[in-house]
């Protein structure tokens, strides 16, 4: 079974240099660090890396406060037991999706629930596997990810037939997306706007069914469905020169007009004589795992081989978002 | 996200609140709550539970929050469809589209452990 893609992402990892705030080291040595402020625990490190480091630098710098916990603003976070609970909460909120229920889930063992969680803990890819088949999530058959074919990525199209005759299993993929709206254009991703505030991120928990017998259901299909306010009527012309999209660097120097652009729909606006003019949205990037893939990408084998652990496909996307001027009187 | 409103982030999300294992009953039908929930009389309240109203957009920490307080109860669980535990950050309209049926979300509480 051809597990290479699968491998390429657990073994994936981010160096990352933990600083303590200078003014909380009272001791000597300093000890351990509690959390991580003003970032989500409850959220798989690469998202957020994925979210906050548009240009990623490596290592990633985090700054560990140990004082003045913002309850507030962020849930309680007691130790591994509630990294626990809440993957293990997330797995059967994606088993609902999937299945229906999420009985599989409880009626784990628990040798085998902690099993499953300490392979999570160690990017243990074998030990992962061995205990979540059992669990029947396979939302593609399992052939999608084995056979021959899968050798060469060239072919996508070979994939697409595959698809069809019924291999892949038709049903809904849990997925969290993860959208940040930009004001200014950019060419180069050095150039992005930081975000600076979680507040600013659009999160959306939302399950795409996977559609069209006849066809290959793309990434961007995917996309399509869940921002429909992003894309346009024929936006599978624009998809075939998706190529520039992929790369988040020479953005600007492809400015084939019709390419990379969609329209807001902009009912609201047009409907106003006297308002405003809209310039078109674009999705200016899609992360997923910390690769940007290709729009035309069969969306099951996205699914197959960048879904998380816990049986969620998590999507950032950064949207430039029209800017509205009004029209001279 | 969306500069057009979209009738669903405005929306109000019926919440059935059922007690599990000893966890208190609320048969309040009417509860004194600020403003962020509005409650109204459910014809069909039964035995097990209470009904609330709740924005689209809150999250689901609100839920667990007002739970908590009506029950005067820092250790509550707090499940949906009696199945599992959502992240507090969760908005309740996601919630509802996913999992909710006949025009509400049911949510389970227990003050232990109810499901896995």
């Amino acid at each position: 079974m051809n597990m290479e893609a699968l491998k390429y992402v657990w073994e994936g990892s981010i160096p990352l240099q933990i600083h303590i705030h200078e003014s909380e080291v009272t001791t000597v040595p300093a000890p351990p660090p509690a959390l991580v402020s003003l970032l989500q625990w409850y959220i798989p490190t690469g998202v957020l890396f994925d979210l906050l480091c548009a240009q990623p630098e490596r290592p990633w710098n985090l700054t560990v406060h140990f004082r003045g916990y913002p309850g507030n603003i962020l849930i309680p976070c007691e130790g591994e037991d509630s990294v626990k609970w809440s993957f293990i909460n997330s797995l059967k909120e994606a088993s609902y999706i999937i299945s229906g229920n999420c009985k599989n889930v409880m009626n784990m063992s628990q040798p085998d629930q902690e099993e499953l969680w300490r392979s999570v803990l160690n990017g243990n890819l074998d030990g992962y596997l061995r205990v979540s088949s059992k669990l029947k999530l396979g939302i593609i058959g399992d052939q999608h990810i084995a056979a021959s074919h899968l050798n060469s990525l060239k072919s996508w199209q070979s994939i697409g037939e595959t698809d069809t005759t019924g291999q892949v299993k038709t049903g809904r993929v849990p997925v969290r997306l993860y959208v940040w709206c930009v004001g200014e254009d950019f060419d180069d991703f050095e150039d992005a706007p930081h975000i600076d505030a979680w507040e600013k991120i659009s999160y959306i928990n939302q399950p795409v069914e996977i559609q069209g017998e006849g066809k290959c259901f793309t990434l961007g299909d995917a996309l399509k469905f869940l921002l429909p306010e992003y894309f346009r009527e024929n936006s599978l012309i624009d998809e075939e020169s998706s190529e520039a999209k992929g790369e988040n660097e020479q953005k600007g120097s492809s400015e084939d007009a019709g390419g990379n652009v969609r329209d807001k729909d902009g009912e609201g606006l047009c409907e106003n004589e006297n308002s405003f003019q809209s310039v078109e949205a674009e999705i200016k990037l899609v992360r997923i795992q910390g690769i940007e893939p290709k729009l035309e990408i069969p969306f099951s084998w996205v699914v197959s081989n960048l879904i998380n652990p816990e049986h969620f496909l998590h999507i950032c996307v950064c949207v430039k978002v029209p800017q509205l001027t009004p029209y001279a009187m | 996200m969306s500069s057009t409103e979209s009738p669903s982030s405005v929306r109000k999300v019926v919440v059935h609140l059922r007690a599990t294992g000893d966890a208190p009953i609320l048969k309040q039908a009417k509860f004194k709550e600020p403003c962020f929930i509005n409650l109204y009389l459910n014809l069909c309240l039964d035995d097990y539970g209470g009904i609330c109203e709740i924005l689209g957009t809150d999250k689901f920490a609100k839920v667990i929050d007002f739970l908590r307080r009506q029950l005067h109860r820092e250790t509550l669980f707090v499940y949906v469809n009696s199945a599992f535990s959502p992240n507090p950050d969760e908005s309740v309209i996601d919630l509802y589209n996913n999992f909710g049926f006949d025009g509400k979300l049911v949510v389970n509480y227990a003050c232990s452990m109810a499901w896995g």
